[in-house]
C-alpha cells in the first residue's frame, strides 16, 4: 500500500507542475454587449383618388389605430435607439398633406409628423426620423399607444389623376436596437 | 502572466460546456473491471470485484471542436466583444459541437459463476449528457439583430441539441465460448430524471422588399422542444424539495427505459486480437411531465396593412391585434403533455491489437496466477508485455455519426502495473496523445486516466478534455 501512496502522490505532483493554465478573467462576461438591431414594416396606408373625391371636405380620412408594439415590455425596456423609415407617395391630382401623431394611452400627442406632398406627377417623399441619443426622445416611442392618421386634401374633389391606380400611399418601417444585456 | 492551476478544477470548468465520451484508453484494458463496461464481452479472469461505491469509475469529458474557455476568458486585454465576435461568432458554424459527459457508478462489483466460463457483473451509474452544436444563425439574430440584411435567410434549422440526466442501473453475463471467443451482454434499465430534446427542426427568417410596405417579414418555421421532467425539478426546486425529487426520479419515480450493450473478443491467433462492442442500444419512454414545446406554419408580414377603399367599413376594428391574431393563426405557438420516446446515444467500438514481447507470468515479471482467463476453466491465454494496435470509435449524433481513430501501445510491469498510451484523431483534436495507468496492489486496483495531455501547459486553451479515475477492490480466487 506504502507503493500506491508514492506512486499516485507522484502521478499527482506530475499533473499539478505540468497542468498550468494562462490567467483566465471569467469577470470579462460583464463587460459583453449584446445590442442587435431589428427591422421590420410598421404600418401601410393606402386611400385611393375615388375615395378623396367622394368626401366633402379637407380633411378626407382620420383614424385612430391601436399600437401596442412599442409599448411591449421586451421592447420598452430595451430598446436603445431607433429609426422609423417613411415612404410616402402621391399619384393623385392633388396636393396631400399627411400629419402622423403619437399618442399615449391617455390620449395625449406625444409626437407629430407631416407630410405634404405636391400633386402627381411628384417624386416619392423619404424621411428618417431618428430616436435615441441623436434624435427625437425614446420616451415618445416608449410611451406610443395609439397612432392618430389624418390625411387632407389640399385640392378640388372632383379632378382625376391620369396615372393607374391613383392614390396616395404611406408606407413605413423601423428599425431599433436594443440592449439584451 | 502564466498561472498553475490544479488539473482537476480546469477539468471541471471544461465539462460545463458537455455527451458520451470516447473511451479509448479505458477500452479493451482488461486489468479494469470497468472495461466491461464498454465491452461486455472483454476477456476477465477476476473471481469477483467490487467497486468502491461512488468511487469505482468516475469520467468527465467536456469538448468543442473549435473554441476554447481560453479563446474567450484570456485575459490578454482584449475586448471580450471583439474576441467574441472574431473567434465565435464569425467562426464558429452549424457544425461546430459544444457538449459534454459525466458519468459516475456509485454501485459496480462483479462476481464468477459456478460455470468458469461465466462472469456476471451489474451495477449503477448517473449519467449526465449534453450535446449542443453552434446556433449559426439564432447567434447572429441575437447578436447583431436582422436589419440592414434585406434578402438574407437565417437558417432556423440551425438549433440542434439535446440532453439528459440518466440513473441507469445494469446487469450483465460474459462467457468464454472457447479459447478464442469471449462474448458478453448486458441489459440496461434507465431511470430518467430529466431530458430535452431540440433537434428536428427546420425553417428560416428573411426579410425581403415587399409587394405593398418596404419589408415583408416571411417566417416559416417548424420548430420542436421536448422535454421531460423539467417541470417536476422547477417545482421541487422551489419547494426545497429538490434532492429527494431527483432520487425519486432516479429510482423508477421517472421515465423508464430499456438498452442492451454486446460486445465481443476473438483471437485471430495467439498474439492478435479483435473486439468489438455496441453500447446503449436503448431507448426512454418519457411520460407523465413530459412537455412539448413547438412553433409551426408559414407567414409573410409587412406591418398593419390599411386599405382605406377596402377597409372603410371597418376602420374602427383594431388592426394591430388583427395582426397578431393572423400571425399567431398562421404559426401556432403550441404546448402537449403526450408522451415521447427518446433512444439513448448509441456507441460503437472496434479494435485490433497485436501483443509482443515476453509473457508476462512465463518467464515475465509476474509473480500471480491471474493473467487473462486464468479463471476462466479453459486454456489460460497469455498476456505478453507489450500491445499495440488500433481503435474504432463512433457515436451517433444529431447530425449523425461522429468517429474517433486511436492507435494504443500498452505495457505490462509485472501484475502491479499496466500502462496504456493512446493517439487519438477526431473533430475535436488532431494531437490527442492520453495516457492510463492501472495499478494493482493485491486486491486493491486503482486506475487514473486523461486525455490531450500535450494541452496540459495551458489547459484553458484544449478544446477537448476528459478524465477517468476509479477504485476496485478485486479477486482472482487464490492469493496473489
Amino acid at each position: 500500500m506504502k507503493g500506491v501512496r508514492i506512486l499516485v502522490m507522484v502521478l499527482v505532483g506530475l499533473l499539478l507542475v505540468t497542468s498550468c493554465s494562462e490567467e483566465q478573467d471569467f469577470d470579462q462576461i460583464d463587460d459583453l454587449a449584446i445590442t442587435p438591431s431589428y427591422e421590420t414594416s410598421i404600418f401601410y396606408v393606402k386611400a385611393q383618388e375615388t375615395l378623396i373625391n367622394r368626401v366633402e371636405g379637407l380633411s378626407f380620412f382620420t383614424q385612430d389605430f391601436n399600437f401596442d408594439a412599442f409599448e411591449e415590455p421586451f421592447f420598452a425596456e430595451r430598446v436603445l435607439a431607433g429609426v422609423l423609415t417613411y415612404e410616402l407617395e402621391n399619384t393623385t391630382s392633388k396636393p396631400i398633406e399627411i400629419r402622423l401623431e403619437f399618442l399615449d394611452e391617455a390620449e395625449n400627442v406625444l409626437d407629430t409628423e407631416v407630410f405634404s406632398m405636391d400633386a402627381a406627377p411628384t417624386a416619392i417623399l423619404q424621411r428618417d426620423v431618428a430616436y435615441g441619443t441623436t434624435g427625437k426622445s425614446l420616451d415618445i416611442i416608449k410611451a406610443t399607444s395609439e397612432i392618430r392618421l389624418t390625411a387632407i386634401n389640399l385640392g378640388d374633389n372632383s379632378s382625376s389623376s391620369t396615372l393607374p391606380d391613383p392614390a396616395i400611399v404611406l408606407r413605413s418601417s423601423a428599425q431599433f436596437t436594443l440592449d439584451i444585456r | 502572466m502564466r498561472l498553475c492551476h490544479c488539473f482537476f478544477i480546469a477539468g471541471v470548468l471544461l465539462t460545463l460546456s458537455l455527451t458520451a465520451q470516447n473511451k479509448q484508453i479505458l477500452y479493451d484494458f482488461n486489468e479494469i473491471p470497468q472495461s466491461l463496461s464498454i465491452n461486455p464481452g472483454v476477456e476477465s479472469d477476476f473471481k469477483w470485484y467490487a467497486g468502491v461505491p461512488l468511487l469505482s469509475g468516475i469520467s468527465g469529458y467536456g469538448g468543442s471542436n473549435a473554441i476554447s474557455v481560453n479563446d474567450i476568458f484570456a485575459n490578454d486585454g482584449i475586448d471580450i466583444n471583439i474576441k467574441f465576435r472574431e473567434r465565435a461568432l464569425d467562426v464558429l458554424t452549424p457544425k461546430d459541437e459544444l457538449s459534454t459527459t459525466i458519468q459516475m457508478d456509485y454501485l459496480n462489483g462483479g462476481f464468477r459463476s459456478e460455470n468458469p466460463n461465466v462472469f456476471y457483473s451489474f451495477g449503477g451509474y448517473l449519467e449526465f449528457d449534453n450535446i449542443g452544436y453552434w446556433p449559426q444563425d439564432y447567434a447572429y439574430l441575437l447578436y447583431d439583430g436582422n436589419a440592414d440584411q434585406l434578402g438574407r435567410r437565417y437558417d432556423l434549422g440551425d438549433l440542434k441539441v439535446r440532453g439528459s440526466l440518466v440513473n441507469v442501473f445494469h446487469f450483465g453475463i460474459n462467457k468464454k465460448i472457447d479459447r478464442n471467443l469471449t462474448i458478453g451482454a448486458r441489459g440496461k434499465l434507465y431511470s430518467a430524471i430529466a431530458d430535452y430534446s431540440s433537434s428536428t427542426n427546420n425553417g428560416h427568417l428573411t426579410n425581403v422588399e415587399g409587394q405593398n410596405n418596404l419589408i415583408a417579414s416571411n417566417l416559416n418555421a417548424d420548430l420542436l422542444l421536448r422535454t421531460s421532467g423539467l417541470r417536476s425539478l422547477r417545482d421541487a426546486n422551489n419547494d426545497d424539495a429538490l434532492a429527494n425529487e431527483i432520487v425519486s426520479r432516479a429510482l423508477f419515480g421517472g421515465d423508464l427505459g430499456l438498452g442492451v450493450d454486446v460486445g465481443f473478443t476473438y483471437h485471430l491467433s495467439e498474439r492478435t486480437t479483435v473486439t468489438g462492442s455496441l453500447l446503449d442500444v436503448g431507448f426512454i419512454y418519457h411520460s407523465g411531465d413530459s412537455k412539448s414545446y413547438s412553433l409551426k406554419g408559414n407567414t409573410s408580414v409587412e406591418g398593419i396593412e390599411i386599405d382605406v377603399l377596402d377597409n372603410f367599413a371597418s376602420l374602427d376594428r383594431d388592426f394591430w391585434q388583427d395582426l397578431v391574431d393572423e400571425i399567431e393563426e398562421a404559426v401556432p405557438f403550441e404546448t402537449d403533455t403526450g408522451s415521447y420516446i427518446s433512444f439513448r446515444p448509441t456507441k460503437l467500438y472496434a479494435s485490433i491489437r497485436n501483443d509482443f514481447g515476453e509473457p508476462v507470468g512465463n518467464g515475465g515479471s509476474q509473480s500471480c496466477d491471474c493473467t487473462a482467463g486464468s479463471s476462466g476453466g479453459g486454456e489460460l491465454r497469455t498476456k505478453y508485455r507489450n500491445s499495440v494496435g488500433g481503435q474504432l470509435y463512433m457515436i451517433n449524433r444529431p447530425r449523425g455519426p461522429q468517429m474517433a481513430l486511436t492507435g494504443f501501445y500498452m505495457r505490462r510491469i509485472g501484475n502491479v502495473l499496466a500502462l496504456k498510451g493512446t493517439y487519438t484523431v477526431d473533430k475535436f483534436s488532431s494531437t490527442n496523445v492520453g495516457l492510463g495507468m492501472n495499478l494493482q496492489a493485491g486486491p486493491v486496483n486503482f486506475y487514473l486516466m486523461a486525455d490531450n495531455l500535450l494541452s496540459y501547459n495551458n489547459i484553458a486553451a484544449t478544446n477537448y478534455a476528459s478524465f477517468q479515475f476509479g477504485l476496485n477492490i478485486i479477486s482472482w480466487g487464490r492469493n496473489k
